[in-house]
C-alpha cells in the first residue's frame, strides 16, 4: 500500500509536468495540473496515510 | 593623598586641553582634495564630460572647518562632498568618483536592508520556539525547546555545508545586491526541448569558485533563515514524541537537500521559475517570500514526519475519536505569535532584497500587505471557532494570524491591500477546517497545527498568486525572465494560475515524496519515535536529561 501511494504521489506530480509537451493549451494544462493534484492527494492521504492508519499506535 | 587628587586633576586637565588643541588642530587640516580641487579649473562644457576628470564642483559648499568645530547638532552639517570617497587624491573628485559613490549607496542601502530583515527572520526562531513549546505539555518543555533551538544549528550547517550552493548556485547577478556573480553555475538537464535547471554548483562552504564575496554573504543570510524556518515547521507536528537523534539527522537532510532543491526551482533559476520563459506560462512560478519554498516545504515535511511517527499516547481512543491535549502556556503561545508577525516585516518586504532601485519601493505596499493579512486572519479564525464553538479560542486565533501571515508570504509583492485582506481571511477560516480535518479525518496528530498553519496556507498562498496578482509590481521591468507584471487569473493571465498549480503539484509530489522516503528510512533504520514509557513521563529527562519545570513539576506531583 505504501508503495501504491507513493507511485500516486509521483504520477500526480508528473501529470502536469508531462503535459507542458502535450498540450499548449492553457485550459487543458489547467484541468491536467488539477488532475495531478487530485492524484497526488488521493496518494498521500487517501493510501499513504490509510497504509499507516492500519497499523496506528491507538489500534493496539 | 590631597597631594595625589591635584596631581591627578592637573593630569587630567592637561590632558584635556592637549585633546582639544589636537582636535582643533585636525580640524584645521586642509579639507580633503575634494574641497580643495573646487577652485581648480573648469573642463571646457562643450567637451564630452570624463569620467576620470576633475569635477567642477562649484555649488556645494562644504561646511568650513570652524564650522565643523562647533558641532553639528542639527545634522545639517554632515555628510557632504567631503565625505565622498576619491580614487586619486592628487587629481581630486571626478565624475566616475561621483558615479561609483551613488552605486555603492545603492548597494549599501540594500546590504543593510537585507541584512536588517535577515535579523528579523531569525528572531522568528524565538517565535517558534515559544508558541511550539507553548502548546506542548509541561513534561516536554526542554525536548521542544531544544529542538527549536538546534535546528537553528543544524540547519545553518548543512546549508553553508552544500544547501546554499543546491539552492542559489546558478542564480547568477542579483541586481540589487550589486554583485552575486560568482554563483553562475546551474546543473540543468535537456529535456521536451527545453532546459530544465536542477540545482546549482557553486558556493559550497561559501569558498569555492570566488563565492568568498560580500554580495553572496548578504544572500547567503537571508536565504539561510528562511530555511531554517522551513526546518523548525517540522519540530511542531512531531513534537512530544520525537526522537532527538531523528530529528537532528531530518533537520540535516532537510536543509542540506530538500529544501535546496526545490528553493533552486522556484528561486534559484531552476525549471520553475522558467515556466513562463520556456512554456508561455505567465512569469514562471512565482512565490514573493516563499509561502510554498518555506511554509509548504516545512509543513509537508511535517505531514510527512507525523504520518510516519504516528499520533501521541492517549490522543486518540480505541473508537478513533480524538482527545484534546492542551498545551501549558497559552501567553507564551500569543507573545510568540507577536514576535512571528514581528519578524515577518523582514520576511515579506526583506524579499526583495533591497530598498533601492528595481521597484524596491514597493516595500511599503508588502509591508501594508502582510500586516493586513495577519490581521484578517485572525479574524476569520477568530469568527470561525465562535460561531461553531461558542468561544473565540486563544491558541486557533494565533493559528489564524500566522495562517494569514503565511498565506500572504508568496503573493504580498504582487497584489494590493484588498486583495491581501481577502487572503488573510480565507486562510483564518482554512487553518480551522484544517486543523479539524486532520485531527478528526485524517487522524494524523499535530501537536501545534503546524501542517495546517503552514503547510496548506502556504499551498493557498501559492495558488492566491494566479489568481490576485494584479499586474502593477514591476520589479526592474521583468520577473523570473519575462518582461512586464505578474498577473493573475482575476486580472486576465490563467497561465499564472496554471504555473502555480505545477508548483503546487511539485510541492505535493516531490518535496512531500523525498521528506517521506527519507524520514522512512531513518525509521526503519534509527527509529523516530521514543518509547511508549520516555512518552508518558515526558521527554524532558529521558531525552534531554533535565526538566525544562523542575520546581514546577514536584509541586504538581504534591498535590
Amino acid at each position: 500500500m505504501k508503495i501504491l501511494g507513493l507511485a500516486l504521489i509521483i504520477v500526480g506530480w508528473l501529470i502536469p509536468v508531462l503535459a507542458l509537451a502535450f498540450t499548449s493549451s492553457n485550459s487543458a494544462r489547467l484541468i491536467l495540473s488539477l488532475v495531478g493534484i487530485g492524484v497526488t492527494l488521493v496518494g498521500i492521504l487517501g493510501v499513504l496515510n490509510k497504509a499507516h492508519l492500519e497499523h496506528a499506535i491507538w489500534k493496539r | 593623598m590631597p597631594h595625589c587628587r591635584v596631581l591627578t586633576c592637573f593630569l587630567l586637565a592637561s590632558l584635556l586641553i592637549l585633546s582639544s588643541c589636537g582636535i582643533t588642530a585636525w580640524c584645521q587640516t586642509p579639507p580633503s582634495s575634494v574641497a580643495s580641487n573646487q577652485t581648480g579649473p573648469a573642463p571646457n562644457p562643450a567637451a564630452a564630460p570624463s569620467l576620470t576628470a576633475p569635477l567642477p564642483v562649484k555649488d556645494a559648499n562644504p561646511p568650513s572647518a570652524d564650522d565643523l568645530a562647533k558641532g553639528d547638532p542639527g545634522g545639517t552639517l554632515t555628510g557632504t562632498i567631503a565625505d565622498v570617497s576619491v580614487s586619486d587624491a592628487k587629481k581630486g573628485l571626478t565624475l566616475g568618483d561621483a558615479i561609483n559613490q551613488i552605486g555603492q549607496n545603492k548597494v549599501a542601502i540594500n546590504f543593510v536592508w537585507t541584512l536588517v530583515a535577515g535579523f528579523l527572520v531569525m528572531f522568528m526562531q524565538a517565535g517558534f520556539a515559544t508558541v511550539e513549546t507553548g502548546l506542548c505539555r509541561a513534561k516536554n518543555a526542554n525536548h521542544t525547546m531544544m529542538m527549536n533551538f538546534m535546528v537553528y544549528g543544524f540547519g545553518l550547517f548543512a546549508y553553508w555545508v552544500c544547501g546554499f550552493a543546491f539552492q542559489m548556485g546558478g542564480v547568477g547577478a542579483t541586481a540589487n545586491l550589486g554583485g552575486t556573480a560568482p554563483l553562475s553555475s546551474e546543473f540543468a538537464v535537456n529535456l521536451l526541448g527545453k532546459s530544465w535547471g536542477i540545482f546549482g554548483t557553486r558556493g559550497f562552504f561559501l569558498t569555492q569558485a570566488g563565492t568568498y564575496d560580500v554580495g553572496v554573504m548578504v544572500l547567503f543570510l537571508f536565504q539561510m533563515v528562511f530555511m531554517d524556518t522551513a526546518t523548525t515547521i517540522v519540530t511542531g507536528a512531531a513534537a512530544e514524541r520525537w526522537k532527538f537523534a531523528a530529528f537532528a539527522i531530518s533537520t540535516f537532510f532537510l536543509g542540506a537537500i530538500t529544501y535546496p532543491l526545490f528553493g533552486n526551482w522556484a528561486w534559484g533559476g531552476g525549471w520553475l521559475s522558467q515556466l513562463g520563459a520556456n512554456f508561455g506560462l505567465g512569469h514562471g512560478y512565482c512565490d514573493f517570500a516563499g509561502s510554498g519554498v518555506v511554509h509548504a516545504v516545512g509543513g509537508l515535511t511535517a505531514l510527512a514526519v507525523s504520518m510516519i511517527i504516528g499520533p501521541r499516547l492517549g490522543k486518540y481512543n480505541r473508537d478513533g475519536s480524538s482527545n484534546a491535549m492542551p498545551g501549558h502556556d497559552i501567553m507564551i503561545v500569543l507573545v510568540g505569535c507577536f514576535i512571528l508577525a514581528f519578524g515577518w516585516f523582514g520576511f515579506n518586504p526583506g524579499s526583495t532584497l533591497g530598498a533601492s532601485g528595481n521597484g524596491a519601493l514597493r516595500i511599503g505596499s508588502i509591508a501594508v500587505n502582510t500586516m493586513l493579512a495577519g490581521c484578517t486572519g485572525s479574524f476569520g479564525a477568530i469568527l470561525y471557532m465562535w460561531i461553531r464553538y461558542g468561544k473565540p479560542d486563544a491558541s486557533m486565533s494565533g493559528n489564524g494570524l500566522l495562517a494569514g501571515l503565511v498565506a500572504i508570504t508568496a503573493p504580498s509583492g504582487f497584489v494590493n491591500s484588498i486583495s491581501a485582506a481577502i487572503i488573510g481571511l480565507i486562510a483564518g477560516v482554512l487553518v480551522c477546517l484544517s486543523v479539524e480535518f486532520f485531527d478528526r479525518v485524517a487522524k494524523v496528530d499535530d501537536p501545534v497545527g503546524a501542517i495546517s498553519v503552514h503547510g496548506i496556507n502556504g499551498i493557498w498562498g501559492v495558488i492566491s498568486v494566479g489568481l490576485f496578482a494584479d499586474g502593477k509590481s514591476n520589479y526592474g521591468g521583468s520577473w523570473n525572465g519575462v518582461t512586464g507584471s505578474v498577473t493573475g487569473l482575476f486580472y486576465g493571465d490563467p497561465g499564472q494560475l496554471v504555473a502555480q498549480l505545477i508548483g503546487v503539484a511539485t510541492l505535493l509530489g516531490f518535496v512531500f515524496g523525498v521528506s517521506f522516503v527519507f524520514n522512512w528510512l531513518v525509521h526503519v533504520v534509527v527509529g523516530q519515535r521514543v518509547s511508549p514509557q520516555s512518552e508518558l513521563e515526558g521527554l524532558d529527562v529521558p531525552e534531554m536529561g533535565a526538566l525544562g519545570y523542575p520546581e514546577f513539576v514536584l509541586k504538581a506531583y504534591r498535590a
